[in-house]
């Protein structure tokens, strides 16, 4: 399943929970789709870094365990677009089912 | 450019080779050091965290160009920007100082000055340099505002969008070079209060543009490796379509436009035709070699 169209909303919606690092973002999106998604791990860093010049997120580096870390928190215009992410999407979804069903 | 040691995979891991490669493929399409190394952090923490995770995370050379592509369309718009303020305040150094003027006992005659070697070039420079500046930061803010929403775009359009932020900025830096001899000229003519505005507006706004063009220059990884030409000047104002197929007739109809208008208001306002039409055809050059910069901007970024 394609899901680059997506993975903005997508990222959006895992840090609307709570803010969190690369990995752990990667980790969540694998297990909220029940590995449905097979993107490489590495396309989430290009997009994080796009949403943040953006000012959707904001970022900063933390010290965990002994490492230096890139910690990524929702702006408050984030937040917003992660809820009309959301919107939208259900909206789209559905459509399609309706048409589907 | 490898993180802290604690979170750096083995020499010979291939987290280390993907960290390497990454490296060497952001560092050859020019994504400036400290972007570098924060990317190279992020991995090298996603790698210690999981160190089986090198054969997940994709290919560096393609990651490393979505990081090229995307930060090379960002920095056009975020200069664009910069050029359009900077232009604002060089049009606020340009226009207040005329108006103020008005208070400052008027316009002295351009041969009342130190010097007409001096008089005659800064008038030159007020008059065609701001047209130019108007044009391509236009045609700059016009593309970059069409092309908004897109992640990426091709090479030369960063190229183009950067191309024209710095005409626009040189021509902008012109002006107030012209507005800063203007005013050193007439120095024994104009009230020191006049002066200092001018030369304070004029040095400010040529800070910014200075600032603007180094940001341009600095800020453009144009080599992301993203195919395709960019649309030309007639996709940016499509009304103009018919008449850019045609440059010289556009050249030539909105210079004699300019002619005419400038020639009409003046005369108007000042009571005499050979007045009107001396202005006018300063103007009309003025205009067509606005035009004339608009048109070979565009045209080099076909070519």
């Amino acid at each position: 399943m394609d899901a680059y169209g997506h993975l903005d909303g997508m990222l959006l919606a895992i840090l609307a929970a709570e803010p969190a690092h690369g990995y752990a973002i990667a980790q969540a999106l694998k297990d909220r789709s029940g590995g449905v998604f097979d993107l490489p791990e590495g396309t989430i860093y290009p997009a994080l870094h796009r949403l943040e010049r953006s000012g959707l997120l904001d970022s900063e580096w933390s010290t965990a365990t002994g490492r230096r870390r890139r910690v990524y928190r929702l702006t408050a215009r984030g937040r917003r677009a992660a809820d009309g992410a959301r919107r939208d999407w259900s909206r789209f979804a559905g459509a399609i089912e309706a048409v589907l069903a | 450019m490898s993180p802290r040691a604690s979170a750096t995979p083995g020499p010979d891991s291939p987290g280390t080779s993907f960290l390497v490669e990454l490296d060497r493929e952001l560092a050859r399409r020019r994504v400036p050091a400290p972007a570098r190394r924060r990317i190279a952090g992020e991995y090298a923490d996603h790698l210690a965290c999981d160190p089986g995770a090198a054969a997940r995370l994709g290919v560096p050379d393609e990651l490393a160009r979505t990081f090229a592509a995307e930060l090379a369309a960002d920095d056009a718009r975020r200069v664009t920007g910069e050029t359009l303020a900077a232009l604002c305040l060089a049009a606020v150094a340009l226009v207040a100082g005329q108006l103020a003027l008005g208070g400052a006992g008027g316009s002295p005659r351009f041969d009342r000055g130190t010097s007409t070697l001096l008089s005659l070039p800064a008038i030159v420079l007020i008059v065609l340099a701001p047209q130019v500046a108007f044009i391509a930061g236009s045609l700059g803010a016009v593309r970059a505002w069409r092309r908004r929403r897109a992640r990426t775009l091709p090479d030369a359009e960063v190229r183009l969008i950067h191309r024209r932020c710095r005409v626009a900025a040189a021509a902008g830096s012109i002006t107030c070079a012209g507005l800063l001899l203007y005013a050193m000229n007439f120095t024994s003519r104009l009230p020191a209060w006049w002066l200092t505005l001018q030369l304070g507006l004029a040095a400010a706004a040529l800070a910014a543009l200075a600032a603007a063009w180094r940001a341009s220059r600095s800020a453009s990884p144009t080599w992301a490796g993203v195919a395709g030409v960019p649309e030309g000047l007639a996709a940016d104002v499509p009304r103009l379509a018919p008449l850019l197929a045609r440059p010289r007739a556009a050249w030539a109809l909105a210079g004699t436009a300019g002619l005419l208008a400038t020639a009409a208001f003046t005369a108007h306002a000042e009571g005499s035709l050979a007045e009107g039409l001396q202005r006018g055809a300063f103007e009309g050059v003025a205009i067509a070699v606005g035009l004339g910069a608009a048109i070979a901007i565009a045209r080099g970024s076909e070519s």
